[in-house]
Parts: C-alpha cells; structure tokens; sequence
C-alpha cells in the first residue's frame, strides 16, 4: 500500500508535532474565531465611542488583530522569516499582490505591520457565512461581482485615504507552488492610480496547509516584500500588461532564489522564531 | 495568409499574452468557462488581435458575440477576407 506523500510521516518527532499542532492550534484558532465574531459588536461600539474611526477601519483594525492572534497561537510550531516586510518600502498607500499557495495565506499576511487593508477577492470567500459580514464591513472588494468602473472606483477610494489593497493576481491557490497566469485586475489598478506595487513572494504555507488537507503540518514559512514597482515608469496604454508581465518575473526570480535558500537550509524543525 | 497560418497566429498570441496552454487552444473552448478569461482579458485580448493584425476590431458590432476561440478563429478570417475583398 502507498501512502500519500502529504502523510508519509518518516520519524516519530515530526507524526507528534503533527499531532501537537492539530490537538492544540486547531481548537485554540476555532476558540479565537468564535471569541472574536461574539465580541466584535461589542468592541466595535466601544472603539466607535472612544475613537473617530469609522465602522470601517475599526474592522480592519480588528481583522489585523485576529490575524495576530492568529499567527501567536501558530507560532510554537512555525518558523516565521519575514524579509523587507518591516521596511518603507511595504508602507501604504500601495498594492500588494501575493503568490497564493494556501487558505492560511490570508492569515500570514498579518505579518504587515499596517491594518489598513482592503482585499479584492473572488466571489468564494463572500460565502463564508461567518466571516462575510466581517469583510463585508472591512470594505473587502469583490472583484467577481463588480464591474471594472465600480471597483476601480472603490478601490481607488481606499488608495487615496492611504490604505493598500491586497491581490492575489492567480485567482486560485497554486496545487504545484508555482506560479500561475496573473489576471490583469492589480496592475490595471496600478496603472490607472499611479499607486506603486508591492510584490510579497510566499512560500511554506503550502507546507502548513495545502488545498485538499484538512489537518496541519509545522513548516517554515517565509514571506519576502520584493521592491516595490512604479507604474509611472511605463509606457501608457499597455502599460498593466508590461507592469504584470515584470512584476510576474521578478517573484518567478524571488521564488526560485527562496526554494534555493530552503534547500540548503534546514527546515524540518519548526522554532518559535520571527525575524525580519 | 492562409487560414491555418491565421488560426496559429492568433493561438501563439493569446498563449503568450494570457499564458494559456497549447493543449487548451481548442476551437470549442469557452473564452471565460475553459480558458478563465476575465472581462478585463477581453480588452486586453481585442488589443493582442489588433497588434498582431494591423486592423481594428473594437468597432466591429460582431465581436459581442464571440464566445468560443473558434468564434475568434472566424472573426478574424472573416475579417481578412473582407479588408482583401476591398
């Protein structure tokens, strides 16, 4: 009988990380979801009261916490490694676009030391009933319901306050960890705004949780801001289709130098480390 | 030009433009459903046509009813034979 590659468990330590982290970080992240939905409406009257947020950025305030909690309750079993992410270059008013290799993706991106993100998604994620209200009030851009003249307009609307917008230009999670077609939506975005573009190269989080698994593995996951990419410099009309093609090159690069470094490196034992 | 060497041109164009696979390139391939394509690559796929042309389509009232890439296939012959015709 063959097992699957993703549960051939080759020695006793790594099947009782697997087990610590599935009987631990898996109740604690339901207990957190549950606490953060049943104390939202409070917390949000109060910081409402007591701040001149809007309900708005109150939750995505909110969100980045959660995403926070999140990543301490994961910590114990994944080894961080931030590169660039702390740096000027990821500030906003900007767009981010991320390589997409996992549900947990999402999550990871807590690591930005910013809140004020609005994510344009597909139409999937809105039908999480017990996050939608969340992103819904987020201000979260559903860019497979919208026409382009709507959402360029809103989301041009959360770059001019100086926020960031979050893509993840593949549309689906990679099932290889590579990288997949880039849809057009980010660099058309950067091209019309003139707002730079900050690429984040991911990789590990497939490790931790691939499409198709339902349980946890302790990985290192690193996450790399690349330099940020000025649309002003190229030629208008066509300028998203050179922006994407670029920007699309240089996390190809990022990625490929990242699976050398993880090669060479050790990154079968997890540690509670965060560097940047 | 023939028709083949149409057909080829405008495979290689969109395969190299939205990164699709050869083995996807089929006349009965629906542009949004098999090949993914958004209503943004649709824009972006009138001006990969037109470049790789040298005519403009963007005026033309057929081209809303494309669905399929055979429909392209038959746009652009037609069109060809058409602007020969003139």
């Amino acid at each position: 009988m063959t097992w699957p590659q993703s549960i051939r468990i080759v020695r006793p330590l790594d099947f009782l990380l697997i087990l610590l982290i599935n009987l631990t970080a898996l109740p604690l992240m339901l207990i957190w979801t549950a606490v953060g939905i049943f104390l939202f409406p409070a917390l949000l009257i109060i910081l409402k009261a007591a701040t001149r947020w809007n309900a708005e950025q109150i939750t995505r305030r909110l969100i980045w916490v959660y995403g926070r909690g999140w990543l301490a309750i994961m910590l114990p079993f994944i080894r961080f490694e931030l590169i660039g992410i702390k740096q000027d270059k990821t500030k906003p008013p900007c767009i981010y676009v991320a390589n997409h290799l996992s549900f947990f993706d999402i999550y990871c991106l807590a690591v930005l030391p910013y809140f004020n993100v609005s994510i344009a998604i597909r139409n999937w994620p809105f039908k999480m009933y017990w996050y939608a209200p969340f992103m819904h009030m987020a201000g979260y851009l559903n860019i497979e319901k919208m026409s382009w003249e709507k959402f360029s307009g809103s989301a041009a609307q959360v770059l001019s306050k100086g926020g960031a917008l979050l893509f993840f230009p593949e549309g689906h999670r990679s099932r290889d960890g590579q990288l997949q077609r880039f849809y057009s939506g980010a660099f058309k975005l950067a091209a019309e705004t003139g707002v730079k573009i900050v690429p984040l190269c991911i990789r590990g989080t497939n490790e931790v949780l691939p499409p198709g698994r339902w349980w946890l593995k302790p990985a290192k996951v690193t996450i790399k801001a690349l330099d940020p990419v000025d649309p002003k410099s190229y030629a208008k009309p066509s300028s998203h289709r050179l922006i994407r093609k670029n920007v699309k090159n240089m996390m190809i690069q990022s990625l490929s130098e990242m699976d050398i470094d993880t090669t060479m490196g050790n990154t079968d034992v997890p540690r509670s480390v965060c560097s940047s | 030009m023939t028709d083949q060497q149409i057909i080829d041109l405008i495979n290689t164009s969109l395969e190299e433009e939205f990164e699709l696979e050869k083995e996807d390139m089929k006349p009965e391939a629906l542009l949004f459903d098999d090949l993914e394509l958004d209503s943004l690559d649709i824009v972006d796929l009138v001006v990969v046509l037109e470049k790789a042309f040298q005519f403009k389509i963007r005026e033309e009232d057929s081209i809303q009813e494309i669905r399929t890439l055979g429909d392209i296939h038959r746009f652009v012959i037609n069109k060809k034979k058409e602007l020969n015709t003139l």
